[in-house]
């Protein structure tokens, strides 16, 4: 028997007499349905006995076809190639749900969020704040109920305000900083408590970029949602509107044909290379080394041009089309080839002169840190995880396009590979320059990446497969995913009564997982260290509020 | 392969000025860069419903296109080919929202090629003393226009050169750069940075959303672009807006402000 067929065997033991038997979907979904009560107890024991990790809790509203919300809890399983889905109903009559935020505390933000876009409360949740709608949102209206009309307008003028969690004590102050911020970036509030320099408390408060994308999505026929996606965050439209493909795709039964996931990967890799260049920019400039910032912002520069000379846009918009791809990397491979490995023949320069800074390195090292077992606990994401030793990485655990055929990590190789990387990812210390260092083989990954993709590149020149029609049955469902530059991406989509629209389009990105983790990696740090910190998790506010 | 050529540079330490110095005056897009729609003859028996952001439209018997909402997806060219053409020129900003909308038969705005980052210079000396300063506030948006207007501060474009910085606080801004839908959560926050800046308080559209709403439209969650919260004295499409546009736009803003008077 495969892993995932052991897994899954085990799941079907654990959960015998607690739920509806288990019934595989699209190869490595496996539903379970459950009563609601027995939420916590079985959340448990798919954790515990099974190696189950929360990886998203979406809601929807079916009333109209079920009479009920429906809570979907997805699981990934540490260490193969499979998600668990567990359902449960919610009575409208009742609105209300258990909490298994004892269990995992990343439930905390997804039961906040079920209650602000549903109605539906979360009992014995540690928080019971309103987050994705702010001050002056009416009380009673719930943007993801079908009943609520896209285009209301809170009307409310009074402030219900927001409790931030008060720290007391001689000496203590607070520092109110946002939503607007002193740099060009994305709008959030940060309440820190002081003690002198040392922060003491952080709390994070965002959703001021909140544009309601999954409503909108609803509205939207297929073709429209998938630009929607590449909008998420304008700087993760590859791996957003992938993994929104994919979803369509397997709820289809279709598959994107070879060149196709090939360009999708060369595209999804050259997006993680400009990004890390520009957060390893950041990282360096915050750190005072203004030389070395302006050499990696030309290296990113040109990368984004190669973009636009690829695919029309220096953000690699219009990438992806259903069941395919708009652009063939093929015709642009010697341009792209000979671009990434000058960029990178530069690039190791720079980190040299950047490394041989003590000053920038004394200020990395040390600095944030995020303990392991706290980033495995928290639930995060791609690189933040890695670099506090905590091995996941989508494109390896559940290869999808072009990535089953590749060799993602050197620990894929031979045994004493393996131990190569298993001795890395155990020194990775979880601080500031544990990600600066990741982020610099992360780029040389994505170059070797690209190499081999384009070495291989074949398949017969169809860029796309029809999705469409027949091929869609109103109320299919399946998850869609890829590893963004900040980790996975998950997607859930519920095809409508006319095969061209959505029911529901979940999206939880890596930054929506990994947001937690700016207020344990402050603490006990000082507050001119912040923007470093916040530079080195290069968390999106966007991906986030959606 | 020139735009190849032109990135594999002699060494990364020590290699100059790397500097756009024709930056508004040589066009630096790509032949297939996607940025703006010309409106062809055919257009005229079309009808094609199927923009995501609302930007085509048939309005008294005319197609017209609203490029302050079009995200230059190029689907309506590949839906209607004799009507609708990309081009790889980048739509002008504009002071009037108006003036973004092409009828059919009429000029498509594309910025002209003029040394208007002179002219910015020159501008910016004689209005402003060689300096403007600027508050990036973004109001909703994706983070793309927010990448574009940090590529602005790179060495190729090296915004300062200008007398163009970038400032921490409203108070100290001239000009308001605001990206984003007008997102509802971020409505009085935005007030209160506009209230908070000195007067002339000019304000730049950037970026599709900023301008319509974009795809995101007028919801619960997006006020359908700033100017449903702030006044508005430029509109700059895109989206995202490319570098060299929102420089253009932050040129037409400076035409806003009174001269100083010198003493």
């Amino acid at each position: 028997m495969t892993a995932p067929a052991v897994r899954l065997e085990r799941l079907r033991g654990e959960l015998a007499g607690r739920a509806s038997s288990v019934s595989v979907k699209h190869g490595n979904e496996a539903h379970v349905e459950a009563e609601l009560l027995d939420l916590p107890a079985i959340c448990e024991r798919v954790r515990d006995s099974c190696g189950g990790r929360l990886a998203m809790v979406a809601c929807s509203d079916e009333r109209r076809t079920k009479g009920r919300y429906v809570l979907r809890y997805v699981f990934d399983m540490v260490g193969v190639d499979l998600f668990v889905v567990l359902s449960a109903g919610v009575d409208p009559a009742e609105p209300s749900f258990p909490s298994i935020a004892s269990l995992f505390p990343a439930a905390t933000r997804y039961e906040r969020e079920v209650r602000d876009m549903f109605g539906l409360v979360a009992a014995g949740s540690p928080d019971p704040r309103p987050m994705v709608l702010h001050d002056r949102w009416p009380d009673g209206a719930h943007p993801l109920r079908k009943d609520f009309a896209i285009g209301t307008r809170p009307g409310g003028t009074d402030a219900r305000g927001y409790e931030f969690m008060e720290v007391a004590g001689d000496g203590v102050s607070e520092i109110p900083v946002g939503p607007v911020h002193a740099g060009v970036i994305e709008p959030g509030h940060f309440r820190f408590s002081v003690l002198g320099e040392s922060i003491v408390n952080l709390e994070t408060r965002l959703f001021y970029a909140h544009r309601g994308v999954e409503k909108l999505a609803e509205g939207m026929t297929l073709d429209q949602a998938l630009l929607l996606s590449e909008r998420i965050s304008g700087d993760e439209a590859v791996a957003n509107s992938t993994a929104f493909c994919q979803a369509i795709e397997r709820a289809a039964g279709a598959e994107a044909p070879r060149r196709a996931t090939e360009t999708r990967a060369i595209c999804a890799e050259l997006e993680r290379i400009y990004n890390h260049i520009g957060t390893l920019a950041g990282l360096t400039l915050d750190a005072g080394f203004a030389y070395g910032a302006s050499r990696l912002l030309l290296l990113k520069e040109r990368v984004m041009s190669l973009n636009e000379d690829f695919t029309g846009s220096r953000l690699l918009f219009g990438v992806n089309r259903l069941g395919g791809v708009g652009v063939d990397a093929l015709l642009v491979a010697g341009e792209v080839s000979e671009t990434v490995s000058a960029v990178l023949e530069d690039f190791r320069k720079v980190v040299e002169a950047i490394r041989d800074e003590s000053s920038v390195i004394d200020r990395l090292s040390g600095t944030g840190t995020i303990a392991p077992g706290l980033a495995f606990e928290l639930g995060l994401q791609g690189i933040v995880a890695r670099s506090s030793g905590v091995d996941v990485d989508t494109r390896r655990d559940h290869p999808y396009g072009a990535y089953g055929l590749l060799r993602v990590d050197k620990h894929h190789d031979t045994r004493r590979q393996a131990t190569e990387f298993g001795v890395k990812l155990a020194k990775a210390r979880g601080d500031v320059l544990a990600r600066f260092d990741s982020r610099v083989d992360e780029v040389e990954g994505s170059a070797e990446i690209i190499d081999q993709l384009l070495v291989k590149m074949g398949g017969d020149g169809t860029l796309t497969v029809p999705v469409a029609g027949e091929m869609l049955e109103p109320f299919a469902s399946a998850l869609g995913y890829a590893e963004s530059h900040r980790g996975r991406t998950l997607h859930w989509v519920v095809i409508g009564d006319d095969r061209d629209s959505l029911l529901r389009y979940k999206v939880r990105t890596a930054s929506f997982a990994n947001w937690p983790a700016i207020e344990v990696a402050v603490l006990n740090d000082i507050v001119a260290d912040f923007p470093l910190i916040n530079k080195s998790l290069d968390l999106s506010y966007a991906a986030n509020d959606l | 392969m020139t735009r190849a050529r032109d990135r594999r540079q002699r060494d990364i330490l020590h290699n100059g000025v790397e500097t756009d110095r024709r930056l508004l005056d040589r066009p630096r897009y790509s032949e297939g860069f996607r940025g703006t729609v010309a409106l062809l003859p055919g257009a005229a028996g079309v009808s094609w419903p199927g923009c995501a952001s609302g930007a085509i439209r048939r309005e008294g018997g005319k197609v017209t296109v609203d490029l302050g909402r079009c995200l230059m997806c190029g689907r309506c060219q590949e839906a209607a080919p004799e009507a609708f053409a990309i081009e790889s020129g980048w739509t002008r900003p504009a002071r009037r929202r108006g003036d973004l909308v092409t009828v059919q038969g009429g000029d498509v705005p594309v910025a002209s090629a003029q040394d208007a980052g002179a002219l910015l210079l020159e501008k910016v000396g004689r209005v402003l003393g060689r300096s403007l300063a600027i508050r990036e506030v973004d109001a909703g948006s994706c983070n793309g226009c927010e990448v574009e207007i940090s590529a602005l501060s790179n060495p190729v474009y090296d915004v300062e050169r200008f007398g163009v910085r970038f400032v921490a606080s409203p108070r100290h801004a001239d000009v308001l750069l605001v990206t984003g839908v007008g997102a509802t959560n971020l409505e009085d926050a935005l007030r209160r940075t506009y209230d908070a800046t000195p007067h002339p308080k000019v304000v730049v559209a950037v970026g599709a959303c900023a301008c319509s709403g974009g795809i995101f439209g007028e919801t619960y969650a997006s006020a359908g672009g700033v100017a449903g919260i702030v006044p508005v004295d430029v509109y700059v499409p895109g989206c995202p807006p490319r570098p060299e546009a929102v420089l253009y736009g932050i040129l037409l803003a400076v035409d806003r402000v009174a001269p100083q008077k010198t003493s």
